[in-house]
């Protein structure tokens, strides 16, 4: 059994509650954290090697060490609980289950970072969680965890909770910031970066829930105890949302040291694939992080055991690796359509683009339609070549990442089963009816034994 | 812009843009850095607007390649950048007509933005002056590769002068900026997301200001077109002039460009540079009142500076061209002073032509009759 840092006590009841939060050892570190310098706190969590838990996997610390501090311009913390990748609910359960962990590690990176107001931008889509959030800001404010002079050090921070309408755009963290501020959610041109010219063209640190989070077992324990758990450059303990052809779907708190094999069969974890069936794909990190086949998932193009990591999922680049992305596993099993699945996940991305550059807002729905008519069996080979022309065309060439997230499951989707699309094309009649199933899709790669 | 950039303190920034070195002040963007060079080095600019601050980035036509950063971190940018809003760097090398990678993403682009765009060119009345039009003659490919429908809209009525013709639109957000920064109360902005964004007034609110009718200038398309000329004429066939008057607006700038056709004046706008922006008058934009715009339709109304120099690639400048000198014949020249011989007279050598029949002296084309002699 795994170590558990962030859930160890979502189980307990009442932990909602400050009570039974404080009771179970909570609120630790804001003690420990308001007296240590704020820099000592940067410096902790670059040495934890914390990375960020949104997607990008950037080193927390190392954001947090850019802000800018300009005299008399107040900073900004953010907290990104947008959390509207397809497949990714691992925020939620956090938010839903242990309010105050991260209403804790909020004070802990608002001191660290000199943020006396802080936000939760939270989706809309999470109409219930923002009433829990709410009760346990107040809670630790009655308690002088939060508020004007916190435990008498005379540090001062307010937590304010704002709800999205429900864009997938505005957990782009420039666009999260335009919303913030009440406008239209566009992303905005970088540079400048947030930590330069943020909310209201403040310093801003925009960070996801779970790396907040991970603030506080870090202060507790130490960047250096926290940094020995996992491996190489993944630190620490990750936030798993299983979902799809799996017995156990839900979230799990792996140490990042397990393989994919193991996490995806072991009944720790998600104990297998219902009725018996095959794996056949994963996507392993969230909707836009490249679709990997059974074989490539479960070990490296080197034919090494591949590992539920950062460094391991990306082995291989994009040709044969994927991206730990927000965690958000999604397995598939050989009942199902790739060409099918493909077309869904386009069809979130067209729907979800914002319209303001044009490769995205003319490409997206391009690519969708041409998924639609595959799928319906009425594609021509040509098309294939098309949409690996058009997401070639719209990745990089955007200006926030929607444009590559939209881009790498359709690149990826040709580049591991273009026969299963070839099918479709050459079965127009079968395809509507059967399916491609899992063929080759397992089948042990070859290794050259090298010399 | 690119006289403006001339007026500012000498510059110090080395920057390299398609193999041209040119010095220019720090802050200027890689955009502005290719005006001052010309010519086909400068990269297309479909949203971006020098006089619009926070224009730009978003059509990404004019995205170019950095090869190198900067004298001081010579390492290449990862990514294609927006050059509009990429500010240069000393010792940055810019690739622009010379990477392969740019004109590959710029043809993608112009393909995305040519997608849903009705291609409607020969009813619409931008056409001769369209951005969209040069940029697919300039930078696109002969045909596109959509097979579906066109996305398209119902056509929108706000107000009195404008036109919204919203499937025309490219969405470069030029025309909530001019909103924004030059009209008192902004009153249309986006609408929707994605593919299905629009440019509106809630609710066909009309379009209340003495300053909205520059949105008809800053439309790169044909999205927003002025009432008052609609369908009367095509450019092409009007004259442009320069003129000005009086105007009693003090915002307005009173410098305008009138469309002529004899004495009629068809349509009034600002005078625009050679980028197809607004001209500048002493560092500020020559931004026109609707008065003068849309209620000054009479020469009387105006003085006439003198004929409007249009670039001689412009569909505009057709027929109009001011001292046509013929290029000068040099053969006698170069032979010193004789005539060329005649090597070989055909009709000497076949008889299929017949040299009697005189081309030019019969009634209408030749056909196998004119010389056909047995009937």
């Amino acid at each position: 059994m795994a170590r558990k840092l962030l859930l160890d006590k979502a189980n307990v009841p009442g932990i909602t509650s400050f009570e039974v939060y404080r009771r179970e050892g909570g609120y630790r570190s804001v003690e420990k954290a308001l007296k240590m310098a704020p820099a000592e706190i940067v410096e902790e969590v670059k040495k934890s090697g914390l990375r960020g838990r949104g997607g990008a996997g950037f080193p927390t610390g190392m954001k947090w060490s850019f802000i800018a501090k300009p005299e008399g311009v107040p900073r900004h913390l953010v907290v990104n609980a947008d959390e509207s990748e397809p497949g990714t609910f691992k925020d939620r359960y956090l938010m839903e289950f242990i309010p105050h962990l991260l209403i804790e590690g909020m004070v802990v990176s608002s001191f660290a970072l000199g943020s006396n107001v802080s936000y939760i931008y939270i989706r809309g889509e999470y109409a219930w969680i923002p009433d829990i959030l709410e009760k346990a800001i107040d809670e630790a404010k009655a308690n002088g965890f939060l508020g004007k002079n916190i435990l008498g050090t005379g540090f001062d921070c307010e937590i304010y909770v704002q709800r999205g309408a429900g864009a997938y755009i505005c957990g782009e963290e420039t666009a999260l910031i335009e919303s913030l501020e009440g406008k239209r959610g566009n992303p905005r041109i970088k540079p400048p970066f947030p930590a330069i010219k943020g909310l209201w063209e403040r310093p801003t640190v925009v960070n996801n829930v779970e790396t907040i989070a991970a603030v506080v077992p870090i202060i507790n324990e130490g960047g250096e105890e926290y940094a020995k758990i996992g491996v190489g450059k993944s630190t620490g303990t990750k936030l798993i949302s299983a979902c799809g052809n799996i017995n156990k779907p839900g979230v799990y708190e792996i140490d990042m040291t397990i393989s994919v094999e193991d996490f995806i069969f072991s009944d720790e974890y998600c104990g297998g694939i219902p009725n018996g069936k095959k794996l056949k794909a994963c996507i392993p990190g969230g909707s836009s992080v490249p679709i990997l086949p059974a074989n490539l998932l479960l070990t490296t193009a080197k034919g090494e055991k591949r590992l539920m990591n950062y460094e391991s999922l990306s082995d291989g680049g994009f040709a044969t690796g994927s991206m730990m992305g927000s965690g958000g596993f999604i397995v598939l099993d050989e009942d199902q359509c790739v060409v099918k699945n493909t077309m869904t996940l386009a069809r979130f991305y067209h729907h979800e683009s914002c319209g303001q550059c044009s490769p995205c807002r003319e490409g997206t729905g391009w690519m969708e339609r041409i998924l639609k008519k595959i799928d319906s069996g009425k594609g021509e080979m040509k098309d294939i070549d098309l949409l690996w022309d058009i997401q070639r065309k719209i990745e990089g060439n955007t200006i926030c990442p929607l444009g590559d997230a939209a881009a790498w499951p359709v690149a990826a989707a040709i580049r591991h089963f273009r026969d299963e699309f070839e099918w479709h094309v050459l079965n127009p009649e079968k395809c509507l009816t059967e399916n491609f199933g899992l063929r080759h899709y397992a089948d042990p790669i070859h290794v050259p034994v090298t010399a | 812009m690119a006289d403006e950039i001339k007026k500012e303190p000498p510059a110090n920034f080395k920057v390299t843009i398609d193999n041209i070195t040119i010095e220019v002040t720090p802050g200027t963007t890689i955009l502005n850095a290719a005006r001052t060079i010309g010519g086909d080095v400068t990269p297309p600019a479909m949203c971006y607007y020098s006089k619009l601050q926070g224009s730009g980035g978003k059509c990404r036509t004019c995205l170019v390649e950095v090869a190198a950063g900067s004298t001081a971190d010579p390492r290449p940018m990862p990514k294609l950048v927006a050059s509009c809003r990429t500010t240069v760097m000393d010792g940055m090398i810019v690739k622009n007509i010379t990477s392969d990678k740019v004109k590959d993403a710029r043809a993608g682009v112009v393909e995305f933005l040519l997608l849903n765009h009705p291609l409607d060119c020969p009813i619409c009345d931008q056409a001769g002056e369209c951005h969209l039009q040069d940029l697919g003659y300039e930078h696109g490919k002969e045909g596109t590769r959509y097979e579906f429908k066109r996305r398209t809209f119902e056509k929108e009525d706000i107000g009195p002068y404008i036109q919204l013709h919203m499937t025309r639109c490219i969405l470069c957000y030029r025309c909530t900026y001019v909103a924004d920064q030059l009209t008192d109360k902004r009153v249309h902005g986006i609408l929707d997301r994605g593919e299905h964004a629009e440019i509106s007034t809630y609710i066909s609110k009309a379009i209340d200001n003495d300053f909205s009718g520059n949105m008809i200038d800053v439309c790169p398309v044909g999205a927003l077109t002025d009432k008052t000329f609609r369908f009367k004429n095509r450019v092409w066939f009007t004259k442009p002039v320069d003129a000005h008057r009086d105007c009693e607006n003090p915002k307005c700038c009173g410098k305008t460009t009138l469309w002529l056709r004899g004495d009629e004046v068809f349509r009034v706008t600002a005078r625009k540079d050679q980028w197809g922006e607004v001209q500048s008058y002493d560092g500020k934009p020559g931004w026109i009142c609707n008065t003068c715009r849309f209620d000054k339709k009479k020469t009387t109304d105006w003085v006439i500076e003198g004929v409007t120099k249009i670039n001689r690639h412009s569909v505009i400048s057709q027929g109009k061209y001011e001292g046509l000198v013929m290029p000068k014949e040099t053969i006698q020249e170069v032979l010193g002073g004789r005539s060329p011989r005649l090597l070989m007279d055909i009709h000497t050598e076949s008889e299929v032509n017949k040299p009697t029949v005189h081309l030019s002296e019969i009634n209408g084309p030749a056909h196998s009759d004119t010389f056909n002699e047995g009937k």
